[in-house]
């Protein structure tokens, strides 16, 4: 291992990278801090840079921006009001009304050096996890996989919330989209209608640039007025970051930092659950926890704490699932997998053991990000002050030409550039309706690979049982079917008797798989598993009273 | 009688969409090999896709029998009608359509002169038309455009689409 974490540094540490990685993390730093720019927006438009890069490199200098863009979130949220990105939503209930106290350097503080710890123990978890989750990936058989894809499907679908139907149809039109144009098995072309241009297929990143990015921008300008504005108004920031005393904050705080961070890299872990769901979990489970709950929300230390690090951490938990599996996290890590796939690499389990030189390239420039982004605070402070001058209807002309050339550069066609501009269209049309964009981008990126194992497990056998006797595949189909029911579960809590058996039938079902798993571990934990199930069990009766009494009340 | 909301409307035409993915999907070739046809993802999925429509459609009849459907035209600076439709989306509309109209000029213009004429374009119809301001775009078209196509041709050293009217650029 120390072997390839030197190779790794050796790889990194030339100045071409580092300068790269430093433009990429100032980059991210002030993208990440306007409002209405996302940080997979900023990874869209860092790509085109990348292509020409060795791998290692390209995905550093992403790494760079991608740990920048989660950090300059804060800062709008701090000094403004406005969350930067989604993944600092609830880090403006506590860092705005501080700053308005008059304590925006205690808060930014907080906020920098808390995504600078949740960043680092993402980072030990990131080298210490993911080996060994590509271990069990190693077990995985092609029927694992597709109940695997399918379960990133579905969960992406259920974090639709109200609109789940809406996120199941997003996801199956991405699917589709993905079928269009020649097989990758037989050659055939599908739906393409006669037409060369639609027979070639549409290239993964021209459509995400345009669903995603083309289509935020046309949103932005929409409104001719507010378009007109400056970012804020904003004159002079001559605020100074209290580093000491919000490091001592901090450290009195531990216990909220490591929990935040923990749940952020485990929300990063779930396909498809990304830093916008981590950053308010953590505030919500520090809210519950903290001895003082009624401070949350008019500038407590501990609500900027544990946003702030549970957004870092979520990066660590993405790219965890991406290496050690070859499924992306969330929207960042598919644009990521992108890039890879560009140069020839293929995430996958044995990715680790078979490319450890990019693998811990990523492990290490993660690490070295963090303390990049720390260093670049201050002077992105300025910078951020300066952009947010600029009026969004400037920025968005900029860089709708800038996508276009972009994408051409891809692979130095002009029917890519088209591609953007329709699934700009696309894009624009479904936000315009409420159909989260999520799914419909993971549906494009998983949908070839979901066909893939398919394929390939037919090819093994055409018996479709297979799917229920291979445990990991049993395990992914339960949890897809649970995480189906997962938002009318969050809907009904607390208020219908049937959630009550929800979280023991999980448990008892989960168990099966794990028994069919053998070894010594999984048995054990399936036994726990049941253990609790039946206490939840016999709790149940009383629970169901009580919440009978409620209700009625 | 009930009127019909626009989740119900936007159900339909994807039904409308999967009916007609349903019958292009009956367009494909099989080369009579392998266990999983060509076929047969694309069937299997735009079928998965045609239920969830199904679903989507009668979620959207319930709620409009019971009046629950989703308010439209929260936002107070929308109008009625189709006019009113037509200037709420006007700034992206205008967008969509410059920019459409870059690609299909591009292979005229070329990158650097179209580039700066979209961004021209965009800006002046954005930000406003007054004497000073079109100054302003167009300076700002020209160095934004001008510096991204000097960094993709000699810095990234891609070949970016010519113009006939102008071959060398």
């Amino acid at each position: 291992m120390l072997d390839n974490v030197f190779a790794a540094i050796a790889e990194l540490a030339n100045f071409q990278t580092l300068l790269l990685m430093t433009v990429g993390a100032t980059a991210g730093l002030i993208a990440g801090a306007i409002p209405g720019f996302t940080i997979a927006m900023a990874i869209v438009l860092t790509l085109p840079f990348t292509f020409g890069m060795e791998a290692s490199q390209g995905v550093a200098t992403m790494i760079g921006v991608y740990v920048g863009g989660l950090s300059g979130g804060l800062m709008s949220g701090i000094l403004i009001g406005i969350p930067g990105t989604p993944s600092s939503v609830a880090t403006t209930f506590d860092g705005f009304p501080m700053a308005r106290k008059g304590d925006p350097g205690y808060a930014l503080g907080l906020g920098v050096w808390s995504s600078f710890f949740g960043g680092i123990i993402a980072t030990v978890l990131l080298v210490l996890v993911a080996p060994q989750l590509a271990k069990v990936g190693l077990e995985f058989q092609p029927w694992d996989y597709f109940a695997l894809i399918f379960f990133a499907l579905t969960v992406t679908a259920s974090l639709a919330g109200d609109n789940m139907i809406k996120g199941l149809i997003s996801g199956a039109l991405g699917v589709l989209i993905a079928t269009v144009g020649e097989d990758d098995i037989n050659g055939v072309k599908r739906f393409d209608f006669g037409n060369d241009y639609v027979g070639e297929g549409f290239a993964f990143l021209p459509v995400l640039i345009g669903l995603f990015a083309f289509s935020q921008l046309m949103s932005d300008v929409r409104d001719k007025v507010s378009a007109r504005k400056a970012l804020t108004e904003m004159q002079d920031v001559s605020i100074r970051i209290e580093h000491r005393r919000a490091i001592r904050t901090i450290m009195k705080d531990w216990v909220n930092l490591v929990r935040s961070s923990l749940i952020g890299v485990f929300t990063g872990v779930l396909p498809a659950a990304g830093s916008s769901i981590s950053n308010l979990l953590a505030y919500d489970q520090a809210k519950k926890a903290s001895p003082t709950p009624e401070k949350f929300g008019t500038g407590h230390s501990g609500g900027i704490i544990a946003p702030e690090s549970a957004n870092n951490a979520t990066a660590g938990g993405a790219l965890i699932t991406m290496m050690a599996l070859g499924i992306p996290g969330d929207v960042i890590t598919a644009v990521m997998l992108g890039a890879l796939l560009i140069h020839d690499v293929i995430p996958s389990p044995a990715f680790i053991a078979e490319q450890p030189k990019i693998a811990y390239a990523i492990f290490i420039a993660f690490f070295f990000a963090n303390f990049l982004v720390l260093a670049l605070q201050t002077g992105a402070l300025r910078g951020f002050v300066l952009i947010t001058k600029v009026r969004m209807y400037v920025l968005a002309s900029i860089i709708l030409v800038y996508c276009g050339i972009g994408v051409f550069s891809l692979n130095n066609i002009t029917n890519d550039m088209w591609t953007l501009a329709i699934f700009g269209v696309v894009g624009y049309v479904m936000r315009t309706l409420k159909f989260p964009l999520a799914p419909m981008i993971l549906g494009v990126v998983l949908g070839p690979i979901a066909e893939r194992w398919l394929s390939r497990s037919l090819a093994l056998s055409t018996d479709v049982a297979e799917f229920f006797t291979h445990p990991w595949s049993l395990f992914f189909i339960i949890a897809s079917v649970f995480s189906i029911g997962f938002s009318w579960y969050q809907k009904d809590r607390g208020r219908k008797v049937w959630t009550l058996w929800y979280a023991p039938l999980l448990l008892l079902t989960m168990t099966l798989p794990l028994f069919m798993m053998g070894g010594t571990f999984r048995p054990i934990l399936a036994g726990v598993m049941i253990l609790s199930a039946i206490v939840m069990l016999v709790k149940l009766p009383r629970a169901t009273r009580a919440l009978k009494s409620t209700t009625e009340v | 009688m009930t009127t019909m909301s626009r989740d119900t409307i936007v159900s339909i035409i994807l039904l409308l969409f999967c009916g007609f993915m349903v019958w292009a999907g009956t367009l494909i070739r099989d080369p009579q090999f392998g266990e999983l046809s060509p076929a047969a993802w694309p069937k299997g999925v735009t079928w998965v896709l045609t239920a969830f429509c199904v679903i989507y459609f009668l979620q959207s009849v319930i709620a409009d029998r019971n009046g629950t459907a989703e308010v439209r035209a929260a936002d107070p600076a929308r109008g009625p009608g189709l006019g009113g439709w037509f200037r709420y989306y006007f700034n992206p509309i205008v967008c969509f359509v410059l920019y459409f109209t870059f690609l299909a000029t591009l292979p005229y213009f070329g990158t650097l002169i179209g580039g700066i004429l979209l961004v021209f374009a965009l800006l002046s119809f954005l930000g406003g038309i007054a004497p000073k301001q079109i100054v302003i775009h167009a300076l700002i078209a020209v160095i934004s455009v001008g510096a991204m196509w000097a960094l993709f041709t000699y810095g990234l050293r891609v070949l970016l689409p010519r113009g006939e009217l102008f071959g060398t650029i």
